[in-house]
Formats: structure tokens, C-alpha cells, sequence
């Protein structure tokens, strides 16, 4: 059964839906697919792309599930429960690549001279006990959430940039890092701004450098999909990212560039994140976490290499895993390459 | 009566006697280990849904020959040994003390009662708050798991202990710690035992928990990431360590009963 | 050392059990207690034990214990109470560690009471490899080491067969005969009470009374098998014995 609606036509018309040819019988039978999403405002793509109607026009019915750790949310997609999601590269979505489940198709949050990103941290507890800078901290625990977590991968860059051994102590969840940190059991750590800063002017630690000083145009989040979809799905996986650009695009000009409604952006990303707080309170830590969300979803296979080689030299992935394994290149822009 | 109306009597007794027959357990195990190695081999179990028995194996024999196997398990057993031996002794005294004093009883069984069913994993948290992020968490966590069912053990089998031979050295006079010592202990000890069988197998489940937090080298740590890593040969390969360690705290238990328990019937 | 019972009464909360027991048990004799079932013959024997107090009356010994005697009131029961994780030697020690008895002063006495009551080949074996009257044997070899000055057994053969219990009352006949020792013998068993006796204390149903005292002049040793006097005063008991323990089983029933 196919009904043209007025949307449906403008997508089909509108110059960025590349091969829409291919795309329409998926978009006529607007399709239910599920898009994994935490809720994080590095997330905003997505939640942008379905309030605006941006992936009703690309002629998705999408429905979002909520996870806690981005670990499931990866094996979720695996196993097929979950369509799309966005997540840092870790070493068990290269494994899960690896295992044929899995492919990275576009880049989403991404480090970026100028705009605030991800801080290196040391606790207070080290700090008055005159660890003053990251070199300082050889020898000592830095925190992470697990083995081959991307705090790991950022962790390690920074040590060897700086010839320092730390000792990564897995910690698991963000929250329980952040209680260690606090009570001086770890020292070293790094995570985004909108956390790291409310706590650094409590006095619970120290910002003392930036992510991007140490790892340049770092690519943190990518978008991805099932292989299967990847492969087979092509219509309906351009139909995904077409919608999701339009969010980053939105995103960028409200939060960044300054060209749209940041109150407004920032009342809609309230539908998502920070629910459990007033939209007053919530406000500054949504304008604080902005940071870019790459434009077009291109991806940085620079960094992806670059991230792929370090888990590699870790012994956490296999030797033999080569990008096109992890990535298929063929929906997005690419860079650094 | 004729003898051509005699019959045998037909036979209905029988059966409702499982008994243990040695090779078959072996041969379920090996049997299942084969399909898992043919079906993973001819791809209709996916890569992803389970990994191929001989590359566990291959993923275990090179921990061996890495010396890594070794650098997990010493910490492992360590955590093990002392947080399994603090909670296995605190749970016997306290479980005796349960056993043989009314106020005490009345004080700690609804206590230990609603201990029990907390999950120990939940308070890992608190107990790093408490213990700090190093070694002690970990005793903490795993003596607190394998106290509580000793105690229920414990005080289950002193109150098991014949009355009548605490009556007998009573009226031999014999002294309120020898009593307890050589007659209610001794006495108890088949209970503690299959309690302690009980508690060790959860001192080995907690292992993973207690290595979640701050553990650079561990069993449960190397689980956890081989989990984080959807690495399911050294998943697999450290459960079956685990596994492991739970047959031999099995066997040397049951060696322990033979010993001790010589004397029952 | 005698022991007197001097106006003993006792009641469970409203419950009365015993009523009025005055009895002396002279050293040297054995007192045989008789009585339907649930009259309170054990309960009577855990007052003289010390293992429970009555409500009303005392228990008195009388004189002192003979020198070496380690505890001069001493159980035997009924189910042998052996420490199922000792052998019949550690079982024997067990009594003496207490009194700092140990090694050879130890071995001494072990040796002894085990040769008395026919065990010294058994010294290493565990309780569950012996039969019945064996570890009744190390009960009584066990009771024996303490030297007592009273021995308290509570139907300490009605665990066993006829035959081993025939066995084990000639036993403690020669074990007497030998030297002779103090006992409070509770039986349900009537022939038992003729053969071992110098006295058969008949009990009423419950609450316990006196009904009557037998005495048996008849020397222990010279006590035999179906011997016919021994019959007569069997037949005497039973007489006394069987409308109170009729009474005493209707009764049960209608608790
Ligand atoms: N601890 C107790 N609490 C309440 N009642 C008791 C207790 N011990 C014994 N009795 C009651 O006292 C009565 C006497 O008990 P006792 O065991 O002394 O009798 P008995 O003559 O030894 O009986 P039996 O011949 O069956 O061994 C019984 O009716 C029994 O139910
Ligand atoms: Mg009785």
C-alpha cells in the first residue's frame, strides 16, 4: 500500500536524499526501525532529527531505546533488537565488527580546537599531594570504566605523549569513578566538560588539560549499524543518516554557530537528558556538554585507525582486524584518510 | 492347586534408586563440547552466539604459556582465600555462639535472616567507601557473601548436635568448653561442611563482582574484560577457570569430609 | 557413700509427676527401680544425677566419695551416648581429659576398664563398627573409668536384643561380683530387675509414689538364668505392677 504524504514528497524531492530511487519502497512503507540512544546530549542528533520530523521525512518510523552503558546498547545492535545508535569506539564493538555483527557508517561527537571537549583530570586528594600535572601521574591509578573502554584509549594516548606508566583501574560505571575520584582513592581521569567543570569548582578535582592537546581531531563517537543492515539495507540506513544529519545540523546551529534558538534547541534536548531536573537546572549542563557533532555524520578514519592500532598494540582486539572490517565508508563523507 | 494354574509372581519393585554412573557425566560434557566444536566449525552457530571450544582452548593454553594465567589467579586465589576464610570463620563462631547462647540467638537470627537475601553485589559501592578501592573491598565483599550462609549453617548443625551426648558430658562433668569443643563442634561438623560447600561456591560467584572495581589483574577481572571486549574465547576461557576452581574447592571439601567424617556411618 | 532421697516431689507447670519419694540407696547395692511407663523413673534419676532439681525434697550423699573417685555420680544411657567421632579409647579419655588425666595415668585406667568389660582388642575401633552390646560395654568401661561412687544407668539394655541383653546383665554380675558398686538400675524389664537387684523399688503410675520395696536376699552371683526364685518375685512384682500400669496406659491414651 503506497500513500504519497505531503512530507514524503518534499523528501523525496529534496536534493540531499541521495539515491532516493533506490530508497522510496522503504520510505513509502514508513518503517519502524529502533535507534539505541543514551541519554546523553552527545545523543542530540537523534532526538532533533525524530522531534523535527527529520526522520518522519526520510520516511522512518523511529522509535527510540534507552540504555544505561553503551556496552549493551553494541550487542543490542548485534543482535539485532536495535537498528541504529551512536557510541564511542571500544574494544567490543571492534570485536563485534570483527565477528562480522557490526559496522561503523558515519562519525558523530567529535574533539575540536575551539570548542570545549573532554578534560583531563587529577583529584584533589593527588593534587594537594603535589601531583600538579599529568606527568606527575606515573605511576598512579587513573580511572577508567573497563579495559578498552575509550577513557582507557584516552588514558594510554596521554601517557604515552607524556612517557608516563599509570595504573587503569576498571571502575565500570561513570558514576562509581566519579565517588573514587572524589574520595581520593583514583587520581587520574578524564571525561566531558559539563561533568568535569561543575565538580572541578566544587574542588573535587583539577582540570589540567584538554583531550584535544593530546589526541587531535579525536573522532569519540561514531554512528553505526548492524553489517546486515549496512549491507543489505542501504535505503533505509541513507534514509537513517539523512535524518540524522539534519539534527547534527540543527544542533551545530543552535548550540555552536549561534544562527538558531539555543533556548529552544535546548528545551527540546530537555525532552531527553537531564529529565529528572527543572529545565532551569538542566540548561547550563546542556550548554556546557556542546561539543560537535561532525557535520554530514563524516567520519574521521584518521582517528579511527588511530583508535583501532592503539587497541591492537594493547592486545585487546586481534592483529589482523584492517579498518574495512570496523568501517563501511561507503555512506559518509570521509576524512583525515 | 493344580500346577498348571502356578505363576511367577510378576515383579513391581525396583526403580526410584538413582544411582551415579561414573563415564556418563564425562560423556555429556564431551558430547556437548563436540557439537558446540561441529556446529561452530560448520557456521550454523554463529561466531557471535558462541566461540569455538578449540579456540578456547587455545585462547587458555596461551594464557598458560604467557605467564598471565598465573598473574590473574594469584590475586584471585589470594582474594579468595582470605575473604572465604574471614567470612567462613566469623560465620562458624558467630554461627556456634547462635547455637549455644539464647541472647545471642534472639539478637542475630533476624539480623543474619535479613541479611541474607541482600544481594552483596549491591553494596560493593558502600564497601569501597568503607574499605577503600584495594584489596579490602574485595575481602569485604567476598567474606560478607560466604558469612551469612555459614552462620545459617552453623547454627543449623549445632542445634542438630545430639542432646543427649551434650547430656553425657554434662554429667561427666566435663568443663563448658571442652563440651563445646570436643563434642558440640565435632558434632556440628557435617553441617558446617555442607554449608561451607554452599558458601565457597558464592565466595567464587562474588569473585567476579568483588574484581569489578579497581582490579587490574583477577579472574573476575579478566571475565569482565573479555565481557567489555565481546571476546568470547576469553570469556569462556575464564569461566572455565572458574568452573574449575569450583570443582577443585568441591573436591578438596569432599577430601576434608573424608577425612573428618570418617566416623559416620 | 549412700544417697538419700528425702521427700522428693516434682510437677511440669501443673503437671505432677512425683509425689513423696523417700529412698535410701546404700553403697555397695544395686537399687532397681520399677513403674509403668511415664511414672517418672528417669526424671528421678536426673535429680539424683544433678541434672535437674526438684520442686520439692532433697538429694543427699551421704559420706564422702571413696578416695581417686573422679565423679562420684556417673550416667550410663540408654542409647550409650558414645561420641560417634572418637574410638572406644578417645571415648574413655574424653572423661579423663578433663581431670588432667593424660598419657600413661591414662593409659592405665583404659587398659583397665577395657580388660574389665572385655574391649581391650576394640581400643581402635570406631562406635559405628561395633554391635550393641559392645558399645554399651564402652559406656559401661567409660562410667568405670571415673571410678563412680554411684552409677546411675537409665534401661541401658532395653536398646538391645534378649540374647546380648541376657549377656551383658551376666557381664555386670561378674563386674559387680568382682568388686563390687553402688547403682540406681531404671528398667522396664522385670526379670532385669530380679536378676541385678538387692532391692526393686515398685513406683505407682504418675504421679510417682513408693508402692512397695522389694528386697532380694539372694546373692547376685548365685542368680541364674529362668531361676525359679527369681520367677516368684518376678510373678510378685508384676502383680503389684500390673493394675497401675494399666491404668497408667489408659491413661496415655486419653492425654
Ligand atoms: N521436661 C519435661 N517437661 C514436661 N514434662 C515432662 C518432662 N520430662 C518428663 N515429663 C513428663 O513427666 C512424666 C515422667 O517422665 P519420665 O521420663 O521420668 O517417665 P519414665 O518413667 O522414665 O517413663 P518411661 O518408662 O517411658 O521412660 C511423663 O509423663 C513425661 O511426659
Ligand atoms: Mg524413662
Amino acid at each position: 500500500m503506497i500513500t504519497f504524504n505531503r512530507r514524503k514528497a518534499l523528501a523525496l524531492m529534496g536534493g540531499t536524499v541521495a539515491a532516493s530511487g533506490l530508497a522510496a519502497p522503504a520510505l513509502a512503507a514508513n518503517k519502524k526501525i529502533k535507534v539505541g540512544a543514551l541519554r546523553f546530549t552527545s545523543h542530540s542528533g537523534s532526538f532533533i532529527a525524530l522531534e523535527r520530523g527529520y526522520f518522519a521525512d526520510a520516511g522512518l518510523d523511529v522509535e527510540f531505546e534507552f540504555f544505561q552503558a553503551a556496552q549493551p546498547m553494541a550487542v543490542a545492535i548485534a543482535s539485532g533488537d536495535v537498528d541504529y545508535a551512536v557510541t564511542a569506539i571500544s574494544g567490543g564493538l571492534i570485536s563485534l565488527a570483527d565477528k562480522g555483527a557490526i559496522k561503523v557508517i558515519g562519525g558523530a561527537l567529535q574533539e575540536e580546537g575551539g570548542i570545549d571537549g573532554q578534560k583531563y583530570l587529577i583529584s584533589d586528594a593527588a593534587y594537594q599531594a603535589g601531583i600538579k600535572t599529568l606527568k606527575d601521574l606515573d605511576g598512579r591509578k587513573y580511572a577508567v570504566t573497563q579495559a578498552g573502554s575509550s577513557f582507557h584509549y584516552m588514558g594510554s594516548k596521554m601517557a604515552e605523549a607524556e612517557g608516563i606508566t599509570l595504573q587503569f583501574t576498571p571502575l565500570q560505571k561513570v558514576g562509581a569513578i566519579i565517588g573514587a575520584m572524589k574520595s581520593g582513592q583514583v587520581d587520574g581521569w578524564s571525561i566531558v566538560p559539563h561533568i568535569a567543570k561543575p565538580l572541578a569548582a566544587a574542588g573535587a578535582w583539577h582540570m589540567v588539560a584538554n583531550v584535544s592537546d593530546y589526541i587531535p581531531n579525536y573522532q569519540v563517537t561514531t554512528v553505526f549499524t548492524s553489517a546486515k543492515n549496512a549491507a543489505e539495507e542501504r535505503g533505509q540506513t541513507e534514509a537513517f543518516l539523512n535524518g540524522f544529519k539534519r539534527g547534527v545540523d540543527d544542533y551545530a546551529a543552535a548550540m555552536i554557530d549561534g544562527t538558531a534558538d539555543q533556548d529552544a534547541m535546548v528545551e527540546l534536548i530537555h525532552k531527553y537528558v537531564y529529565t529528572d531536573r527543572p529545565l532551569e537546572k538542566a540548561a547550563p549542563s546542556i550548554i556546557n556538554g556542546t561539543m560537535r557533532l561532525s557535520t554530514g555524520a563524516a567520519l574521521n578514519v584518521a582517528s579511527v585507525q588511530d583508535q583501532l592500532s592503539w587497541f591492537q598494540s594493547e592486545g585487546l582486539v586481534d592483529s589482523d582486524i584492517t579498518l574495512d572490517t570496523l568501517v563501511d565508508s561507503s555512506y559518509v563523507e570521509t576524512t583525515g584518510a | 492347586m493344580s500346577e498348571s494354574s502356578a505363576k511367577p509372581v510378576s515383579f513391581r519393585g525396583g526403580g526410584f534408586a538413582p544411582r551415579s554412573v561414573r563415564w556418563i557425566g564425562v560423556t555429556v560434557f564431551v558430547a556437548l563440547i563436540l557439537i558446540a566444536e561441529w556446529g561452530t566449525r560448520s557456521g550454523w552457530i554463529s561466531a557471535l552466539t558462541l566461540p569455538k571450544p578449540s579456540d578456547v582452548l587455545d585462547t587458555f593454553r596461551e594464557l598458560y604459556e604467557s605467564g598471565l594465567l598465573f598473574k590473574h589467579l594469584g590475586p584471585s586465589l589470594s582474594r579468595l582465600i582470605v575473604g572465604a576464610a574471614i567470612g567462613a570463620s566469623v560465620g562458624i563462631s558467630v554461627g556456634v555462639l547462635i547455637g549455644l547462647f539464647s541472647y545471642i540467638r534472639s539478637g542475630l537470627v533476624p539480623l543474619v535472616a535479613a541479611i541474607f537475601p541482600i544481594p552483596k553485589i549491591a553494596l560493593l559501592p558502600l564497601f569501597v567507601i568503607w574499605f577503600g578501592i584495594g584489596e579490602g573491598s574485595k575481602y569485604a565483599l567476598i567474606a560478607f557473601g560466604t558469612f551469612t550462609p555459614t552462620v545459617v549453617a552453623t547454627y543449623g548443625a549445632v542445634d542438630n548436635v545430639d542432646r543427649t551426648l551434650i547430656r553425657m558430658g554434662q554429667s561427666f562433668g566435663l568443663s563448658w568448653w571442652s563440651i563445646v569443643r570436643k563434642i558440640v563442634l565435632p558434632g556440628a561438623m557435617p553441617g558446617i561442611l555442607s554449608g561451607l560447600r554452599i558458601s565457597l561456591a558464592i565466595a567464587i560467584i562474588l569473585l567476579v563482582a568483588a574484581e569489578m572495581l579497581g582490579a587490574q589483574y583477577g579472574i573476575g577481572a579478566y571475565i569482565l574484560e573479555a565481557g567489555s571486549l565481546y571476546d568470547l574465547e576469553r570469556l569462556f576461557a575464564g569461566v572455565l577457570i572458574l568452573s574449575l576452581l569450583g570443582v577443585i574447592v568441591s573436591a578438596v571439601i569432599g577430601l576434608i569430609e573424608r577425612r573428618l567424617l570418617r566416623w559416620r556411618i | 557413700m549412700d544417697i538419700r532421697l528425702d521427700g522428693i516431689g516434682h510437677a511440669y507447670d501443673d503437671f505432677e509427676v512425683m509425689r513423696d519419694i523417700d529412698l535410701e540407696i546404700p553403697t555397695g547395692q544395686i537399687v532397681c527401680i520399677v513403674g509403668p511407663s511415664g511414672c517418672g523413673k528417669s526424671t528421678l534419676l536426673r535429680f539424683i544425677g544433678g541434672l535437674e532439681q526438684p520442686k520439692k525434697g532433697r538429694v543427699l550423699q551421704v559420706g564422702a566419695p571413696p578416695a581417686g573417685c573422679l565423679n562420684p555420680l556417673t550416667y550410663i544411657f540408654q542409647d550409650f551416648a558414645l561420641l560417634p567421632w572418637r574410638t572406644v579409647w578417645g571415648n574413655i579419655s574424653l572423661v579423663l581429659e578433663d581431670h588432667g588425666i593424660r598419657g600413661a595415668a591414662a593409659k592405665d585406667i583404659i587398659d583397665d576398664v577395657l580388660a574389665r568389660t572385655k574391649l581391650s582388642d576394640f581400643a581402635e575401633a570406631l562406635p559405628k563398627q561395633l554391635s550393641g552390646g559392645m558399645k554399651q560395654r564402652v559406656a559401661i568401661a567409660r562410667a568405670l573409668a571415673v571410678k563412680p561412687a554411684v552409677m546411675l544407668m537409665d534401661e541401658p539394655l532395653s536398646a538391645l536384643d534378649s540374647q546380648t541383653r541376657e549377656l551383658l546383665m551376666d557381664d555386670l554380675v561378674d563386674l559387680w561380683t568382682r568388686q563390687p558398686f553402688t547403682a540406681v538400675y531404671v528398667t522396664h524389664n522385670l526379670a532385669e530387675a530380679v536378676r541385678l537387684g538387692h532391692k526393686v523399688v515398685v513406683l505407682s503410675r504418675r504421679p510417682g509414689q513408693i508402692r512397695e520395696v522389694v528386697t532380694i536376699d539372694k546373692p547376685l552371683a548365685a542368680r541364674e538364668f529362668s531361676d525359679p526364685d527369681l520367677d516368684r518375685y518376678q510373678k510378685d512384682l508384676w502383680h503389684l505392677m500390673r493394675e497401675e500400669a494399666r491404668a497408667a496406659d489408659a491413661e496415655l491414651i486419653h492425654v
